[in-house]
């Protein structure tokens, strides 16, 4: 029965192949080919930003009745145009035009009104992190391919960036603090153990960080680490949880190198995660990583939950009984040995594998 | 597939965000028994994403359990069962995995369509981004990239009362008609078109070739009526057509149903809507299902059915939704220890991203339990406002009579004890008057709705018989008193045994009399003036044949509306009490 239960993956792996798509929200062009390397801030495809629609009541600007604005188009569906370029007229005594407010597209004419596609900009699809280039499909999307470190997240803030890492504090335990924010830290993605106050998440925010990687952050920050212009991603969970050893290994073992933070929204549909990528020379002892690992003896594993909420150990026994617990819950579980606490019984249910 | 006349066994799938469950019944003593449950994560979510892989599983469990074979050699179902004994004679399934479809709303007037459209979209499994309206302030554009942005999976579109308003309704037709044209393949919505009956042809002209149209009877045929049941059957279609695509395992449900793969939501409605028809008409019978991604409300009145889904609370992924709806010091209210705010909130959203974990020290059992309730009541609060006339919160501040309560969801069916299940009921629903808790540890519910229709009395046999727990009759006067007044003199006698208890009850007691399940007793009841027990009116006294339950007979003379101590000490104090009281701790 245990071998059957698929529990949520983590992967923290110090070397991995890394394969990650980059789509465009709108099919638009791809600006890359098969087996081109790329560097993270290099410009994969490019498409136009989602646009804005715009009617013109062609009748009322020519000061014509509906019925007779056809003999006045000077456009048709389909046409794209410059701003201020003529849509329709001139009409009546007074040459009166309506002009395109925009660079766009009409998309209808009816009943006296155009509906006006107005261009909203070129949107640029970055690679994110050094890669190659492994798949397209030519107009939207992009498959990328790097050797390196993957540390995956179970938060972040939506954004994304590329910079030089920096450990701020001495264990995987500290907080994050202020006077720790120093100019020698401008441009930096931060490391840190625990944020619960505002202050140090604006001030990395002044020394221009280009992002953070905590263990813990407390919850009701959530809203203020949202709109921070620099990724934020959260390893360990909400409140005060420190980096687990793993993780914070991993990370301090990095510091000084390149890093990506692709602080993405977790998407239970497709697995899609916020996750830190530490590009590495190429190596032939990387594999892909395995997303569907069942919990049995051997497996390395993190408490989701308190007690020892963050802590890591290895399945020692998948216990054939269930377990009464001090909540008086009755629950299927393991025995784990958890680095510095030892043996211990914990349902199945609060554990994540960390691979 | 056997007709009821010959169906002897019962199989029933049941694939919920966090667990599936396969349910097997069969006939014993020529009525229907719950035989064994299943469970196993559901797989509908990364990386397996494929809802096969845990019914699979349910069954294998089932099989291990009974020895009943169920899945042949190639994988598939055996039905009609065999000579053998392996196989199923009926088969019924369904599903809430899945995310809700992100829905707009397109409507005429708030008060009028789109008041319906809300109803009907609270009912069932789709999470409403927005409403665009004729009194909408927004421009016509502005509306359409709004349409464009949202991405939605379905637009609902409502509108005039049938042969009412033609143009406003053509208008806003149109309107979706442009965003139609605009969208990028592979993207477009679907449309369930819900309005004035008489411009169906014309809106099938006007957006039949841009997208999918499913064209249903009006929700609001007259201004005075509406008529959601049509068009929520069509929605539960779109709804599964939906799903269908987005995650594997769903079509071949759908093929093990013969077409009939229900919603879970629907197939609690429908049970609670038939149970309606069968006990007293003068009483409700309400479900509570707490299940985490959704919350689902169905309260029936003679056979009228009032579905609620809400889609933003729920016990797992859903629960950072419960703060939009309540503030943390209305969850920290029920907690008999005093646990910080800010634990409380990191709390929510780390269950949400560990949606399976359960709480293994004390402390966070509170915690949980104390969520349960709040989820609880913020669904009932939503469900209320969708109640007939007379039953709503807005003419009734108290619950109305009903009988009984059906509970189920995860964290209900393990709760520790009896008694705590049966506390956060009574907190959370504040039932009146005398009624019965049911607790539905296996989630057999869904089963039974889905099964209501091929086999009709398995419903009401099933829930007689030992999946079902009866946690107990409740006897819960309306009105208030100062605190230790006395509130009701009763006298139980135990039917069987001759047993006679006496005693009265003072106001802010939980009292627990001993009445195991399967045992009966009359119980007579003298409220004090002021009390209200159903019998009559305030001080009317009352006798009824009652049934006993894993708690037993329960008074809860805490007064309805239940008033907590503004002093937290004293609040805590008292809730710890109530624990203990009602047996809901070692």
């Amino acid at each position: 029965m245990g071998s059957a239960y698929l529990p949520p993956v983590s992967h923290v792996l110090p070397l991995a192949i890394i394969r990650r798509e980059r789509r465009l929200p709108l099919a638009g062009a791809v600006a890359v080919r098969i087996n081109q390397k790329v560097m993270a801030s290099d410009v994969v495809a490019e498409g136009e930003a989602p646009p804005r629609h715009v009617f013109l009541d062609l009748a009322r600007g020519l000061g014509v009745p509906v019925h007779e604005v056809g003999r006045y188009l000077r456009s048709q569906r389909g046409d794209a145009l410059e701003a201020g370029e003529v849509l329709a007229g001139p009409a009546g005594m007074g040459r009166r035009t309506v002009r395109a407010p925009s660079d766009g597209i009409v998309v209808s004419i009816s009943n006296g009104r155009l509906l006006f596609r107005m261009h909203s900009g070129v949107l640029e699809l970055k690679a994110g992190f050094p890669a190659t280039v492994v798949g397209t499909d030519g107009v939207q999307t992009v498959l990328l391919e790097t050797t390196g470190a993957l540390i995956q997240g179970m938060w972040g803030n939506g954004n994304n960036d590329f910079g030089v890492m920096r450990v701020v504090g001495d264990g995987p335990g500290d907080r994050l603090q202020t006077d720790r924010l120093d100019a020698d830290l401008r441009g930096a993605i931060l490391v840190a153990g625990i944020c619960d106050h505002p202050a140090p998440l604006h001030q990395a925010t002044g020394i221009s960080a280009r992002g953070i990687v905590l263990g813990g952050l407390a919850s009701e920050l959530i809203p203020v680490a949202a709109r921070l212009p620099y990724p934020v991603i959260v390893t360990t969970g909400f409140g005060p949880l420190p980096l687990d050893n793993p993780t914070f290994n991993l990370l301090s073992s990095n510091a000084g190198r390149e890093v990506a933070l692709d602080a993405r929204k977790y998407n239970p549909s497709d697995g899609s995660r916020p996750e830190v990528i530490i590009p590495l020379p190429p190596t032939s002892e990387a594999d892909l990583p395995e997303d569907v690992i069942p919990l049995k003896e051997g497996v390395r594993v993190r408490l989701a939950r308190p007690p020892y909420h963050g802590s890591v150990g290895v399945v020692r026994e998948m216990l054939a009984r269930a377990v009464d617990y001090p909540s008086g819950i009755l629950a299927r579980s393991a025995r784990v040995d958890l680095d510095g606490v030892g043996l211990t019984i914990v349902p199945v249910d609060n554990l994540e594998v960390l691979q | 597939m056997s007709t009821i006349v010959d169906a002897d066994t019962l199989l029933a799938i049941d694939v919920g965000s966090v667990n599936t469950r396969a349910s097997l019944f069969d006939v014993v003593d020529g009525r229907y028994r719950f035989v064994a449950t299943g469970r196993s994560a559901s797989t509908a979510d990364y990386p397996v994403a494929d809802i096969g892989e845990g019914i699979r599983l349910a069954l294998e469990r089932v099989q291990g359990v009974t020895g009943r074979r169920l899945i042949d050699e190639s994988d598939s179902l055996i039905v009609p069962a065999s000579a053998d004994g392996s196989g199923t004679d009926v088969f019924v399934a369904t599903a809430s995995a899945g995310p809700s479809l992100r829905t707009i709303m397109v409507g005429l007037m708030p008060g009028v369509s789109i008041e319906s459209a809300r109803r009907l979209a609270t009912g069932t499994y789709l999470n409403v981004l927005d409403e665009i309206g004729l009194t909408d302030r927004r421009r016509e554009e502005e509306q359409i990239d709004l349409l464009l942005r949202a991405k939605p999976d379905l637009i609902l579109l409502v509108g005039g009362t049938d042969g009412g308003a033609n143009e406003s309704v053509l208008r806003m037709v149109d309107l979706v008609a442009v965003a139609a044209s605009l969208f990028p393949e592979g993207e477009v919505p679907r449309v369930v078109y819900a309005g004035n009956r008489q411009l169906s042809a014309a809106v099938a002209d006007r957006l039949g070739d841009q997208l999918p149209l499913v064209l249903t009877p009006n929700v609001r045929p007259t201004l005075g009526t509406e008529d959601l049941a049509p068009a929520r059957l069509r929605l539960a279609e779109v709804i599964g057509e939906v799903r269908s695509m987005r995650i594997s395992g769903f079509e071949e449900l759908r093929q093990w149903t013969g077409g009939n793969l229900m919603l879970t939501a629907d197939a609690f409605g429908r049970v609670c809507r038939y149970l309606s028809q069968v006990y007293d008409p003068e009483k409700g019978v309400m479900g509570v299902d707490l299940g985490a991604s959704h919350t689902t409300v169905a309260a029936a009145f003679a056979g009228d059915l009032r579905l609620t889904v809400c889609s933003d609370l729920g016990l797992g992924a859903a629960l950072p939704g419960l703060l939009r709806h309540s503030s943390l010091e209305k969850v920290t209210r029920w907690l008999p220890i005093d646990i910080p705010d800010e634990y409380v909130q990191d709390y929510v959203y780390n269950k949400a991203h560990y949606p399976r974990s359960v709480p293994a020290e004390t402390e966070e059992m509170h915690l949980e339990y104390a969520l349960a309730r709040q989820l609880i009541r913020s669904a009932l609060f939503q469900a209320r406002a969708g109640w007939p006339q007379g039953k709503d919160s807005e003419s009734v501040l108290l619950m109305p009579p009903l009988e009984p309560i059906i509970a189920s969801g995860g964290a209900l069916a393990r709760a520790p004890r009896p008694g705590l299940a049966t506390l956060v009921l009574l907190d959370a629903l504040q039932p009146t008057g005398v009624c019965t808790l049911i607790l539905d540890p296996h989630n057999l519910s869904p089963a039974l709705g889905a099964a209501a229709e091929p086999l009709p009395l398995v419903a009401v046999q099933v829930l007689g018989s030992g999946g079902f727990v009866s946690l107990g009759t409740v006897v819960a006067p309306i009105g208030r008193a100062r605190q230790d007044r006395p509130v009701l003199k009763f006298r139980l006698d135990k039917e069987g045994t001759g047993d006679v208890v006496e005693d009265e009850v003072r106001f802010g007691q939980l009292v627990v009399l001993s009445l195991g399940q399967g045992e009966h007793g009359r119980l007579t009841l003298r409220p004090e003036q002021g009390f209200d027990l159903g019998f009559g009116g305030p001080g009317k006294a009352g006798a009824l044949r009652v049934s006993g339950g894993a708690v037993g007979l329960i008074i809860d003379a805490r007064g309805r509306p239940l008033q907590l101590a503004r002093d937290g000490g004293r609040r805590r104090e008292l809730n710890q009490k109530w624990l203990w009281d009602i047996g809901a701790l070692h």
